[in-house]
């Protein structure tokens, strides 16, 4: 079955009088263990798109099918679970808890899976996804201890920490040197490689969106080829 | 590592935003503090008088004409006083319809160095026979009736006179000191009881202002099935020379006093619960923004919105509780400390007891958290209900 696919999903905003179409009328079918790269301008519709792929954006029409499931179709506590166990998703914009350490920033999905303390296998998981975005030693370091680069990085772990089917990474690399970035890019693909997760990546690194599998470009909330 | 979850997520949340932690948590401690010890003044006066009255175990009092505000502070407030009326009384008030039980007392100041050699105090004599009053406390005390020249200090004024004190001068004749009565919460605790047998001798001295067959008080039990109102209605309109008071209008003018104080008060107190709410309102607010993206943040990572409300409500609840149980404790330190400089307090054999300073401590610690959880409410079901990826970027800029 093809894990993800999106039927003629279309977003607009309503600001004031105008409305602004976000993404316009895109149908799209992902199967699992892809690595798709999305590339367009700034302002083309890429965090909207995938946020509606992760479930945190309401598409105006069209629908969104994960394994076969419509997942706005389900109701809050359920979507809650989809974020939570299928998709790791890495931000644009900063989203660590400023209050909470590095490892307990990469815990945090743990905390919304289930009903029960955390174990130390937890913790210890933790640690060892800090080790491999290069971490290791700033376990306990909070964000603000923490260069942007770090931070991104702790938030790039973070994703991996629910095991999700689908790694939604919205320009991951973008405030990485260009030697960090590449071992984040070696991570992804041993990821993608070894545990057969999916990922679908916006850059505006064209160099390295050619690297990936397939690839994808957008403008003005269109696909175009 | 210890366990992470939602609560020790909350605590990291306080412990790292100190000073608005703090903020919040003392401006609860204060209202509550106010709400404490406000209650527990206007509480134990009006409960003081109420316990005192039924004490007396008497439906109605009678005095000498003018003589009723005495009366009080003798029964209440445990002044010394002295207004006498003729004993005679004693038998027309028995023969009022209505009246079942009669006795008399007689009160004497003491001075000391001139009469007597103890401080200065009232003596009370009251008639074994007919009494209804002392004679419980007594049975307790000593299990017999007193004999000549034996006396019984209430619970307070052993106190002050000290029970190693055996024996006692009083109006020029010697008297042993038996012990003391237990505490009656009345003005009585703080007065000496002997029989009346020994008004006689007292008379004979002559170091008493008192004239034979004068009495002070007279004490009333009204038969069941009569209104102890129309009853002293009628032994009023039958002896003008006495004023009859009822046990529930015992101390009626310090209640009504107290009640302005306490309507006062109580417009005080929830302007002030409505400032602390907004006050908790305000800071949840001021911080919403970033609480926002947080929660934002978390929807998307997975959290449900019950995972939300639990972080936020742990957060007021920490708060409010640490704020509400320093206040309980502040007012209630306060409550104590000042009880005995206040006028009102000085002289009233008031006290709260543990029960009652329990009760008034979890109402004040209900309302404080109550307070709080009110005031931060709405920026917890604003935060809870918007779209994940709005509130995100909302604040990324
Ligand atoms: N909350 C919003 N309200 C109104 N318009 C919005 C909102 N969010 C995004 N837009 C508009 O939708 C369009 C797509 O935004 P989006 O964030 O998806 O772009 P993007 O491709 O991720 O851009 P960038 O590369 O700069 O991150 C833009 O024109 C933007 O102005
Ligand atoms: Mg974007």
């Amino acid at each position: 079955m093809t894990q993800l696919v999106l039927k003629n999903v279309s977003k607009t905003y309503l600001v004031g009088d105008d409305r602004i179409d976000a993404v316009n009328d895109i149908s799209l079918g992902i199967e699992k263990g892809e690595f798709l790269s999305i590339v367009g301008h700034s302002g083309s519709g890429k965090t909207t798109l995938l946020s509606i792929i992760g479930g945190i954006a309401k598409p105006s029409s069209g629908t969104v099918l994960f394994e076969g499931d419509d997942i706005y179709s389900l109701d809050g506590d359920r979507l809650s679970k989809y974020r939570c166990e299928k998709i790791g998703f890495i931000f644009q914009f900063a989203s660590l808890f400023q209050n909470l350490t590095s490892v307990e920033n990469v815990m945090l999905p743990v905390v919304f899976k289930a009903r029960r303390d955390k174990t130390a296998g937890d913790e210890k998981k933790a640690v060892e996804l800090l080790g491999m975005v290069g971490l290791g030693d700033r376990v306990n370091a909070y964000p603000s201890q923490l260069s942007g680069g770090q931070q991104r990085r702790v938030a790039i772990a973070r994703a991996f920490m629910n095991d999700p089917g689908l790694i939604l990474a919205d320009e991951p690399t973008g405030d990485l040197d260009e030697e960090t970035e590449a071992e984040m890019m070696r991570l992804f693909a041993g990821m993608n490689e070894e545990r057969g997760i999916t990922f679908v990546m916006v850059t505006h690194n064209t160099e390295l969106a050619r690297q990936c599998k397939r690839q994808m470009r957008m403008g003005q909330g269109f696909q175009v080829p | 590592m210890k366990a992470f979850n939602i609560h020790t997520f909350a605590i990291k949340n306080l412990k790292r935003r100190k000073f608005r932690t703090g903020v919040l948590a003392f401006s609860i401690a204060l209202i509550v503090s106010v709400l404490v010890f406000g209650f527990s003044f206007i509480g134990s006066v009006g409960l003081g008088i109420k316990r005192a009255s039924d004490r007396l175990g008497s439906d109605l009092i009678v005095v000498p004409v003018g003589a009723r505000g005495y009366a009080e502070e003798v029964l209440l407030e445990s002044k010394v006083k002295s207004f006498y009326m003729d004993k005679g009384l004693v038998e027309r008030v028995k023969k009022v319809e209505g009246v079942d039980e009669v006795t008399y007392q007689t009160y004497l100041a003491t001075l000391q160095g001139l009469c007597c050699d103890i401080p200065e105090a009232t003596v009370v004599a009251f008639n074994q026979d007919s009494d209804f009053i002392v004679m419980p406390w007594l049975t307790k005390a000593i299990g017999r009736r007193l004999q000549k020249n034996e006396a019984i200090v209430g619970h307070e004024s052993s106190l002050n006179i000290g029970l190693g004190l055996m024996d006692a001068v009083l109006f020029g004749a010697r008297f042993t000191l038996l012990g003391a009565l237990e505490k009656s919460g009345t003005g009585l605790d703080n007065a000496i009881f002997i029989s009346d047998e020994n008004v006689e001798e007292i008379l004979r001295k002559g170091k008493s202002p008192l004239k034979p067959d004068q009495v002070s008080i007279i004490f009333v039990r009204v038969k069941s099935g009569y209104d102890p109102y129309n009853v002293g209605r009628a032994i009023e309109g039958e002896i003008v020379e006495a004023d009859v008071v009822a046990r529930t209008d015992i101390g009626k003018d310090t209640i009504n006093a107290l009640k302005d104080i306490n309507m006062i008060f109580s417009i005080t107190v929830f302007m002030a619960s409505v400032l602390s709410a907004l006050l908790a309102w305000a800071i949840f607010s001021a911080t919403v923004n970033e609480r926002l993206r947080e929660a934002g943040i978390m929807r998307a990572l997975g959290a449900r919105e019950s995972h939300i409300m639990r972080l936020f409500l742990t957060e007021v609840l920490i708060i409010g509780c640490i704020g509400s149980i320093c206040g309980a404790v502040m007012g209630t330190a306060l409550s104590v400390l000042l009880a005995k400089s206040f006028t009102l307090f000085k002289n009233l054999p008031v006290d709260l007891t543990v029960w009652d300073r329990l009760i008034l401590g979890a109402a004040g610690f209900a309302a404080g958290t109550g307070i709080c959880i009110t005031g931060a409410l709405a920026p917890i079901q604003r935060i809870k209900k918007m779209e994940p990826l709005f509130v995100i970027k909302g604040d990324a800029a």
